[in-house]
C-alpha cells in the first residue's frame, strides 16, 4: 500500500455565503494540527473587508489529520479557492492541485449561479464531488428541494449527501467519512521527473515569496535549483513543507503532497499561479496545460488625495503588488488630480479590496476615478491601440471603429424576477442568449453584456431588483465593435479629465444629462455659479447649474444650546476637509466615483 | 466677562404644537403640569445646593411657560428666589404666546399682574407673523388682533421691557409680506425684536410638507434678501442691530441671551434643558418619565455632559461671538482660553495668543476676509453684513 492511498486533496466549492468559511474552520477545529486559540488570529482576521463583506477572497491552504473509523490516519489537504468571480481563473488552478472537490449547497438557499460556475470548473478538472448539505440547523432548511436541485441542475447524485451544520458542527464525522470514501486518492510517480502546479502564492517579508504547490510526479528538497517552465526562471529552494497552516518545515515534499516551497523570489509575480514547477537539472517534458497571465478587465486612475503623498501611494501599491500577481498599476498623469496611477484588476471586487486596503492597511487617503475597461481603437492607418484611460482616447477624426468587451454573464434567479432581470439587461445592452428553466421555479439568463455596462452598479442593481436571490457569473468573451464616443464634463467651463468617460453613442445625451444632475447634488455651492457641462468634444449636450450659495447660517441657537451648534460646526469642517480643489471649484472626492452610480431604476 | 450667572428654566408644554416646531414640547393635562412643577422645584433645589453665585438673569422658555398654570409658576418662582441668590436687578424673562394668556382680557389682566408679582419684568412673546393666514399655516393659535390686545394689555400693566418674535422666509411669503409684518411690529414698539427665518426642522409636519412636494421652501436668495431688508428697516425704525436675529432699542438687549453668546454661566433647569456651569456644558434628560425619576431618586437629571478643554472654551467664545454684530476681540478670546483648565501658556500679546491658537484656521480666516465676509483688524474679528449669510461657513474654521 502506497502512502498516496492516505491522502485527499480536496477544495471546497460554495456560493458566497453559504458557509465555505465556517466550514474550513470547523473541519480546522476538528482535525487540524492547530489549537483552537490560535485559530482566530490565523484564520478569521485575516483580511477584514472579506470579512465585512462575508466573502472570502482566499484562505489558506491547511493540512489536516483525520483518524477514519477503518482505523487508519488521512492526510486531508484543504485547498482553498477564491469565492468570487473576479478570481475565475485562481479558482482554476486551485481546483487542477485537487482530486476532489466538497460542494456546499445551502440547504435553505439551494444551488446558485456561482456555485454551478464552480461545480463547471471542477468538472472541467475531471474533480469527484461531494456535495454536502449545509445550514441544517436552521429551521427553514429544506433538504429534499436541494437534494432534487443538485441532482437536477448539476446531475449529481445527492440522496447520499451528507446532511451538516458547520455552524454548530453537526454531520462533520460523517462528511469526513463520506469525503475519504468519494474523493480519490492521488496519483503520481515519486520518482519520476519533477512536475508541481504552483496554485497560490504570497509575500513574505522574511523568507521571500512563499509557493503554495501541488506536487505530480518527483520531489523537491533544500537546495535544489527549481525552474518555472512559463516564466523560465530559476531558483534555489531554500526551504519545502507543509501548510499546517503557517509553514513548517519538511526534508521533501514528493508525489501527490501539497505544501509550499520558498526560493528568494522577490515578487509573487514571479511565481505566478499555474505556473508549472521542475527541476532544472532534469526538466519534466511538458508543463501542466492551464496556465494564463493575468489579464486586467478593469481599470481605474488611483490618486493622493489631498495632503496625501504621492509616494506614500507609490510605497503602498509596490507592496500590493507584491502579493498579488493579478494587480497592476503604472504612473498616470491627470490635469485635474495631478500625479497618480492607473491601475489594472481583474474586476470590480479586485479594485474595491485593493483600495480599502489602500485606506485601512495602509491608512491612505486616495481619489479614484470612475472604473473603465480596455478599448480596442482602431485607427484609420490600421494599428491598433489599446484604451483604459478615456483621457486616452485619440482624435475621433483619425479612428476608424472602436471595440468593446463583451462578457458572457449567467443570472441564476427564481423565476418571479425574471422580467426585471432581462429590463435590466436590456437596459444594459445585453443580448440575451438563452433561457433556460433549470427547475420549475429556477432560471439561468445567458446573456452577452458589455463589460462596462457591468462594472459600474450591474451586481447591485441585480441585488435589489430580486432581494438578493439573483446570482451573476461572467466571463470574458470577445471583443465587439461598437458605437462609443468620449464624454467630456467641464465644471465651471474647465474640463475636469478625470471624470471624462466613453459611453454609447446613442446613450451619450442621457448619460451626460445624469452626470450633470449627479454633480448638481455633489457638488457643494459656491459663493458664485458653477455651471455644469457635458460635452462631446466641442459639442454641449447637456447643462446644469450649481447655484451661487446665498445662505449658511443658523437662525437660532435653540435655548443656549452650543453644543449642538458647534457638532453642527464640527461637521462642516470635516466636510471641507475632504474637498478637493479645481480652479476655484472645490468638489467632493466621492464625486469621483460616485456620478457613475447612476442606476436611478435603470 | 463670566461675571453674571443666568438661569434657563424649561416648560416643555404647548397648546398645541406649531408646523415648524423641533422643539421638545408637547401638550399636557393640568395633572402633568403639576407633577412636573414638583419635579422641577426638586431639581431647583438640587442645583442651588452646588451653587453659590448671584444670579443675573432668570428666562422662562418653552415650550410655553405661559400655558403653566399661575400658581404652579408662582411657587416656582419662589422656590428658585429661595434657593439661589436672585440680583434685585435681574432680568427676569418669560415666553408669553400671544392667547396663551387668557381669552378674556380680564383672565389677561389677571395673569400678567401674577407675573409681576413674582418679579417678572421681561415679556417675550411668540408673535412670528401679524397676517392671519400665514399664522393659520404656521400653526399658530392665535390671531393678529390677539397680538396687539395682549401686547397693549401688557403696556397698560407697566411692562416696559418686552420682546416680540418674528419669523419670515415662510413658503409662500415675499419680501414685501414680510417688510409688512415687520412694520406692523415696529408700529406697536417692543423694546426688542428677534426674528428668524423659517428653518425647515427634520421630524416637523413642514419638512414633511416640504419633502412631499406640497409646500416649496423659499429660495436662499429670497430668504437673504427679506432677511437684509428687514434688518434695515428695524435699524431705520431705531432699533440696533446687535446680534444675527436680534434687535434692541434703548440698550435694551436681552441680558439672558447675551450669556449664551459671551461665554458667561448659566444653569439649565427642566426637561431638556441645556447648561454651562464651571466649563462644563451639560443636557438634561429629554424622556419625561426618566427626568422625574431621577429628581425623584435626588439626582441631576442630567442626560449628558462635556468638560470642555481650554480649546473648546475659545473656539465657542469665537463662533458665539461672532455672532454678535461687535465680534468677538482677541481679548475677550484669550482670556476665555486662559482662564481655562488646562489652557498652554502661550507667549505674546492676545492678538498673537489668539493666532498661535488658530494657527490653522488664519488662511482661510484672510481668505474670507478679502472677499469682503470678515472684518480682521486689530481688535479683533466681526461678520461682516454679508459675512452673516454665510457665518458657519466661516465658523467652522475655528472648531
Amino acid at each position: 500500500m502506497s502512502y498516496l492511498d492516505n491522502i485527499r486533496n480536496f477544495s471546497i466549492i460554495a456560493h458566497i455565503d453559504h458557509g465555505k468559511s465556517t466550514l474550513a474552520d470547523r473541519l480546522i477545529e476538528k482535525t487540524g494540527l492547530v489549537e483552537k486559540r490560535d485559530m482566530k488570529e490565523q484564520y478569521l482576521d485575516n483580511m477584514d473587508i472579506e470579512r465585512e463583506r462575508g466573502i472570502t477572497i482566499k484562505l489558506q491552504t491547511t493540512r489536516l489529520k483525520y483518524k477514519a473509523n477503518n482505523g487508519e490516519e488521512y492526510i486531508l489537504n484543504l485547498i482553498d479557492t477564491p469565492g468570487h468571480v473576479d478570481f475565475n481563473y485562481e479558482v482554476s488552478r486551485s481546483l487542477a492541485a485537487c482530486d476532489g472537490a466538497v460542494l456546499v449547497v445551502d440547504a435553505t438557499q439551494g444551488v446558485e449561479a456561482q456555485t454551478l460556475g464552480n461545480v463547471y470548473l471542477a468538472l472541467d478538472e475531471d474533480l469527484e464531488i461531494l456535495p454536502v448539505l449545509n445550514k441544517m440547523d436552521l429551521d427553514s432548511a429544506r433538504p429534499e428541494d436541494a437534494r432534487a436541485e443538485i441532482e437536477d441542475i448539476i446531475g449529481l447524485d445527492a440522496s447520499e449527501a451528507p446532511e451538516i451544520s458547520a455552524k454548530t458542527g453537526m454531520g462533520i464525522d460523517e462528511m469526513l467519512e463520506k469525503l475519504i470514501e468519494v474523493i480519490p486518492a492521488p496519483e503520481g510517480d515519486p520518482d519520476g521527473k519533477l512536475k508541481a502546479l504552483i496554485f497560490d502564492s504570497y509575500y513574505d517579508s522574511y523568507k521571500g515569496v512563499v509557493i503554495y504547490t501541488r506536487i505530480f510526479d518527483g520531489r523537491v528538497k533544500k537546495g535544489d535549483i527549481i525552474k518555472m517552465m512559463n516564466t523560465g526562471k530559476s531558483y534555489e529552494v531554500t526551504e519545502v513543507g507543509y501548510c499546517i497552516p503557517g509553514t513548517v518545515p519538511s526534508d521533501e515534499l514528493k508525489a501527490g503532497e501539497v505544501g509550499y516551497i520558498c526560493g528568494s523570489i522577490k515578487q509573487v509575480a514571479d511565481a505566478r499561479v499555474g505556473d508549472t514547477i521542475t527541476l532544472a537539472s532534469n526538466p519534466t517534458d511538458a508543463p501542466l496545460k492551464g496556465y494564463k497571465k493575468a489579464q486586467s478587465m478593469v481599470y481605474c486612475g488611483i490618486f493622493p488625495a489631498e495632503g496625501e503623498k504621492y509616494e506614500n501611494v507609490k510605497d503602498a501599491l509596490e507592496k500590493l503588488q507584491v502579493n498579488d500577481a493579478a494587480f497592476n498599476f503604472e504612473p498616470e498623469n491627470s490635469a485635474a488630480l495631478g500625479y497618480g496611477f492607473r491601475c489594472g484588476f481583474l474586476g470590480l471586487l479586485h479594485m474595491d479590496v485593493i483600495t480599502e486596503r489602500l485606506a485601512r492597511e495602509f491608512d491612505l487617503d486616495v481619489i479614484t476615478t470612475l472604473p473603465s475597461v480596455v478599448y480596442k481603437v482602431v485607427m484609420k492607418d490600421g494599428s491598433v491601440l489599446d484604451i483604459q484611460n478615456p483621457s486616452n482616447l485619440p482624435d475621433p477624426t483619425l479612428i476608424a471603429h472602436i471595440e468593446e468587451p463583451i462578457v458572457k454573464a449567467d443570472i441564476m434567479t427564481p423565476n418571479e424576477y425574471v422580467g426585471s432581470i432581462m429590463s435590466l439587461c436590456q437596459n444594459r445592452r445585453g443580448n440575451m442568449i438563452h433561457m433556460e428553466y433549470l427547475t420549475k421555479t429556477r432560471v439561468q439568463l445567458h446573456y452577452e453584456i458589455p463589460l462596462n455596462e457591468v462594472i459600474y452598479d450591474f451586481f447591485d442593481a441585480l441585488k435589489s431588483r430580486t432581494r438578493g436571490y439573483a446570482s451573476l457569473d461572467y466571463e470574458f468573451l470577445r471583443y465587439q465593435t461598437a458605437r462609443l464616443v468620449k464624454l467630456d464634463i467641464l465644471l465651471n467651463r474647465e474640463q475636469i479629465d478625470a471624470l471624462s468617460t466613453i459611453v454609447p453613442e446613442e446613450e451619450a445625451m442621457a448619460k451626460g444629462r445624469g452626470i450633470c444632475e449627479k454633480l448638481k447634488d455633489i457638488i457643494p455651492r459656491h459663493q458664485f455659479e458653477v455651471p455644469i457641462q457635458a460635452a462631446i468634444g466641442q459639442k454641449i449636450i447637456a447643462r446644469e447649474t450649481v447655484r451661487a450659495y446665498r445662505k449658511d447660517v443658523l437662525a437660532k441657537c435653540y435655548g443656549g444650546d452650543i453644543t449642538r451648534k458647534k457638532k453642527l460646526l464640527e461637521k462642516q469642517k470635516a466636510g471641507k476637509k475632504r474637498m478637493r480643489q479645481f480652479g476655484t471649484v472645490t468638489v467632493p472626492q466621492e464625486a469621483f466615483t460616485e456620478v457613475l452610480k447612476l442606476d436611478d431604476g435603470r | 466677562m463670566n461675571k453674571a450667572t443666568g438661569i434657563y428654566i424649561h416648560f416643555p408644554f404647548c397648546v398645541k404644537k406649531c408646523n415648524y416646531c423641533a422643539f421638545l414640547s408637547f401638550n399636557a393635562d393640568e395633572s402633568v403640569r403639576r407633577e412636573y412643577a414638583n419635579a422641577l422645584m426638586k431639581e431647583i433645589e438640587l442645583a442651588g445646593r452646588s451653587f453659590s453665585g448671584q444670579i443675573s438673569t432668570v428666562y422662562l422658555g418653552g415650550g410655553t411657560p405661559s400655558v403653566m398654570d399661575v400658581a404652579l409658576l408662582s411657587l416656582i418662582m419662589k422656590k428658585i428666589r429661595s434657593c439661589f441668590d436672585v440680583k434685585p436687578d435681574a432680568e427676569i424673562t418669560i415666553e408669553a404666546n400671544p392667547a396663551t394668556l387668557g381669552i378674556k382680557d380680564r383672565v389677561v389682566r389677571a395673569k400678567l399682574t401674577a407675573y409681576k408679582y413674582m418679579g417678572i419684568n421681561r415679556l417675550s412673546m411668540g408673535v412670528q407673523s401679524m397676517d392671519n393666514n400665514r399664522l393659520t399655516f404656521l400653526g399658530r393659535i392665535h390671531t393678529a388682533e390677539n397680538v396687539e390686545r395682549d401686547f397693549a394689555i401688557a403696556r397698560e400693566m407697566g411692562f416696559d421691557n418686552i420682546n416680540l418674535d418674528l419669523i419670515f422666509s415662510v413658503p409662500g411669503e415675499s419680501t414685501s409680506d414680510a417688510l409688512a409684518d415687520a412694520r406692523r411690529i415696529i408700529d406697536l414698539g417692543p423694546e426688542h425684536i428677534s426674528c428668524y427665518s423659517l428653518q425647515l426642522e427634520e421630524g416637523t409636519p413642514f419638512y414633511r410638507m416640504a419633502e412631499a412636494g406640497e409646500i416649496r421652501e423659499i429660495s436662499d436668495e429670497e430668504d437673504r434678501k427679506t432677511y437684509h431688508e428687514v434688518v434695515r428697516l428695524l435699524r431705520a425704525a431705531g432699533y440696533e442691530h446687535y446680534e444675527i436675529s436680534n434687535f434692541a432699542r434703548d440698550g435694551k438687549r436681552s441680558r439672558h441671551n447675551s450669556l449664551y453668546w459671551n461665554m458667561s454661566d448659566y444653569i439649565g433647569l427642566g426637561l431638556g434643558a441645556s447648561g454651562f456651569v464651571n466649563g462644563t456644558r451639560y443636557r438634561n434628560l429629554t424622556d419625561l418619565d426618566e427626568y422625574m425619576k431621577a429628581v425623584s431618586e435626588e439626582k441631576l437629571p442630567v442626560m449628558e455632559e462635556h468638560v470642555n478643554s481650554a480649546f473648546d472654551n475659545i473656539s465657542e467664545a469665537v463662533f458665539t461671538g461672532l455672532r454678535r454684530i461687535e465680534g468677538i476681540s482677541y481679548s475677550d478670546a484669550v482670556s476665555v482660553y486662559r482662564a481655562s483648565d488646562g489652557a498652554e501658556d502661550i507667549k505674546g500679546n492676545d492678538e498673537e495668543v489668539f493666532w498661535t491658537i488658530f494657527k490653522d484656521a488664519r488662511e482661510e480666516a484672510e481668505k474670507f476676509s478679502e472677499q469682503g465676509l470678515l472684518i480682521i483688524d486689530g481688535e479683533g474679528l466681526r461678520l461682516t453684513s454679508e459675512g452673516i449669510d454665510i457665518s458657519n461657513t466661516i465658523m467652522s474654521c475655528f472648531v
